[in-house]
């Protein structure tokens, strides 16, 4: 009997053997994965872990990524509880954008679901990093049109469309009721009327404070779409922002400058700057995107309808114009299929209609998203938060949203603003301005068009 | 002659064997330098050369230099880069010693108050000194110069809101602070002259700005080679401050640096290799102004 059970050491490298062949054999965990059953017969799903890198997301931290991001995971986690996600951030700025450079090009590593924004897009679909959504034809007409053109490399869409981030014109009902001017009906004024206001607007105190009608970041070049121009044609191939519309534009935009309605040191703004100026009641028109409404509504003196509004682009010979950015959750290529799979499905839902809802009911409720859909579905869920929101959100429709161009942030700091601020500052005519620059603008559109 | 080389080689080796074990004691620095300086210097030099992006890059000769010449943006960055080192440094320079000759006669307690006074403002944040001459040169009427000028009737000026004014802002900001370094410099520099020259000049009745411009001045030539050439080599880096005070290149890009230019190629742009050549041309500059200035000041005197 007990020379039955005893396993002598020949017949145990026997049986490893034997299970090593079997082993060796069988499938592999990564290559093709075999459900597990669950106790109920049904197919359990396979426990999936993915990254997803969010700028401005800091783990503990009360910003507005944060709070939404850490909402969402929690969210999705009722919907997909096999899915394990990790967030991952980083301040905006080059130094996050380089780890995401070197993280997805040059290590083909990092990410599974990543949140970017502009000509980054194309910058990884170009070095086939990107993996393509499969969307549907009701997806496709679902999404904003100049979002999904936004996205679309060669001809193939590389990225979800989050959202678009609208800029128009926050205006101060106090200073408007101050210096007697009726604000915008509707938030609709032509440029003329929007002049006049400006210029009515910029007075000086009995105490000596100066009023300024209007101001914006240095980051700007929204009054040169008001009259139709555009920076690139429709193929994206040729630079058109020195046409005659866009010089018009200009034209407009330096007649503000030459009417001296905004602060003398306006080529100067940065974004905070301004806004700081509004805050302080130091100017009674601001152009900002959507994000101020959070910070204006964070402010007890700030009452809407009261004593702020918000008013659209004034409008010149072109469309009712808007501009804004577009942001786009991505997903890297990469040959696990669980994960690569686990990622779409995930993008899919942080920018679909469901998200909206979900985070609304968790408690305490979790304003979802900071910035009105990319798509139709999912549109209504941000105005429901402010009536502020419920206009901006109407502004999908016609904002322009830039193409993007790998190489725009060049054209744009390089050679585009410096233009602008020499026309803005009269040494240059508008033509002249953005005449000289269209040759370099246009050798690095063929750049990014190579 | 044909055994010159085996007894160098002897030499060599008993050179070795008695020093070798020295080497030991730099072999940390050495390699510390090999690898943050010297490795990434080879490396730029390489880059530069390269089309270099993020993804890679292949050779491309001297095609980036080429590139730079014909870019306007870079051609004003240099101008711009060669206009403020060449203000700043004369006027810090002037500076440092005109302080140093000030607080020179007094005694040994002023003299530690006054250098440490100097000096303090080094240690804070180049940021905030940066924040602090933004507000300065603000162009609405509250920045305390226009609120200073305005005093006596002059301005407002737009100052950094104005293409202009932007880069005599930023210079002046940088012409308007002490160097402390440099004080502290000349004043030890100072305590260590001979006083026996100076004992000669006072029986031979030299005025006080006669000794100061003949023996001075002339003894403190290797403290000024040495600041001349550190300074020069700090304002053909100037960065923070411009990149704070002005956004970056300031409107129409009238404070536009080298260095910031070499920050946003790279590092927005993704241009790795264009902002090498950059730096390679700022190497060559700083080398060959550091050379120019060791040849034209070099001082046989030792004291």
């Amino acid at each position: 009997m007990g020379r039955d059970v005893l396993i002598n050491r020949r017949r145990f490298l026997q049986s490893m053997a034997a299970v090593g062949v079997v082993v060796a054999c069988g499938p592999t965990a990564t290559a093709s994965p075999s459900p597990s059953v669950s106790a109920s017969g049904s197919p359990a799903p396979k426990a999936v872990s993915i990254e997803w890198w969010r700028r401005n997301y800091a783990q503990g931290t009360q910003s507005a990524e944060t709070i939404t991001s850490d909402a969402a995971v929690k969210a999705y986690k009722d919907r997909a509880s096999n899915v394990t996600i990790a967030i991952q951030g980083g301040p905006f700025g080059a130094e996050t954008d380089q780890k995401f450079d070197i993280a997805i090009l040059q290590a083909h590593n990092g990410p599974d679901v990543f949140h970017t924004t502009g000509g980054d897009v194309l910058k990884y679909a170009a070095a086939g990093q990107l993996s393509q959504p499969t969307l549907t034809d009701a997806e496709r007409t679902d999404f904003n049109p100049s979002a999904l053109k936004a996205t679309t490399y060669k001809g193939t869409v590389v990225a979800y469309p989050l959202w678009i981030v609208p800029w128009f014109e926050y205006i101060n009902l106090d200073l408007f009721k101050e210096a007697g001017v009726t604000p915008p009906t509707g938030g609709n004024w032509t440029y003329e009327e929007f002049l006049a206001a400006a210029k009515k607007l910029t007075f000086k105190r009995a105490d000596g404070k100066q009023i300024y009608g209007f101001a914006h970041a240095n980051d700007e070049f929204a009054f040169m779409l008001i009259d139709g121009g555009r920076p690139y044609d429709s193929t994206i191939k040729t630079w058109t922002f020195n046409s005659a519309d866009a010089v018009s534009g200009l034209e407009k935009w330096v007649s503000l400058a030459q009417q001296k309605v905004m602060p003398p040191d306006f080529l100067t703004l940065n974004p905070n700057d301004s806004q700081a100026r509004f805050l302080a009641g130091d100017v009674a028109i601001l152009q900002r995107p959507s994000a101020m409404i959070n910070i204006l509504n964070a402010d007890a003196k700030w009452k809407f309808g009261t004593n702020w509004d918000i008013a659209n682009f004034p409008k010149a010979k072109g469309d009712q114009t808007a501009w804004g950015g577009v942001g786009f959750i991505a997903v890297r290529e990469q040959s696990d299929a669980d994960k690569k799979a686990a990622a779409h499905a995930f993008a899919k839902y942080l920018t679909g209609p469901d998200i909206g809802p979900d985070l609304k009911k968790q408690t305490p409720p979790v304003e979802y998203w900071l910035a009105p859909a990319g798509r139709k579905s999912a549109a209504g869920i941000y105005g429901d938060y402010h009536p502020a929101k419920a206009k901006v959100a109407t502004m999908g429709a016609f904002t322009y949203v830039l193409p993007n161009v790998s190489t725009w942030s060049e054209i744009d700091q390089k050679y585009l603003r410096p233009a602008r601020d020499a026309a803005l500052e009269g040494k240059k005519t508008p033509k002249q301005a953005l005449d000289e620059v269209a040759p370099q603008a246009q050798k690095l559109l063929d750049e990014a068009n190579k | 002659m044909a055994t010159a080389a085996p007894r160098r080689r002897r030499s060599l080796a008993a050179a070795l064997r008695r020093y070798g074990w020295s080497y030991l004691f730099v072999l940390p620095t050495f390699s510390l330098f090999v690898v943050f300086t010297l490795l990434p210097v080879v490396q730029g030099l390489v880059l530069s050369l390269q089309n270099a992006r993020v993804t890679g890059g292949e050779f491309i000769g001297l095609a980036n230099f080429e590139t730079l010449a014909a870019d306007p943006v870079f051609v004003q960055a240099l101008g711009n880069t060669i206009l403020y080192a060449t203000v700043v440094v004369a006027a810090q320079i002037t500076l440092a010693l005109i302080v140093a000759s000030l607080i020179q006669p007094l005694g040994t307690r002023a003299h530690v108050f006054y250098r440490a006074l100097f000096y303090l403002p080094l240690v804070n944040s180049a940021i905030l000194v940066a924040m602090v001459w933004r507000w300065i040169f603000n162009a609405n009427p509250f920045g305390l110069a226009n609120t200073a000028l305005g005093v006596i009737g002059l301005g407002p000026f737009l100052w950094i809101g104005s293409s202009d004014q932007a880069l005599i802002a930023v210079i002046l900001s940088a012409v308007l602070t002490i160097p402390g370094g440099g004080v502290v410099l000349y004043s030890a520099a100072m305590g260590s002259l001979p006083r026996e020259l100076y004992e000669a000049a006072d029986l031979d009745g030299a005025s006080w700005f006669s000794k100061w411009r003949h023996i001075t001045v002339p003894l403190l030539r290797p403290t000024t080679l040495y600041l001349l050439v550190i300074y020069t080599i700090l304002a053909f880096q100037l960065f923070e401050r411009v990149y704070i005070m002005t956004n970056g290149g300031g409107p129409n890009n009238a404070t536009i640096t080298i260095v910031q230019l070499i920050y946003s190629t790279a590092f927005q742009f993704g241009r790795y290799g264009l902002a090498s050549a950059m730096a390679v041309v700022l190497f060559v500059m700083a080398l060959g102004v550091a050379l120019v200035q060791f040849r034209s000041l070099r001082s046989d005197v030792e004291y």
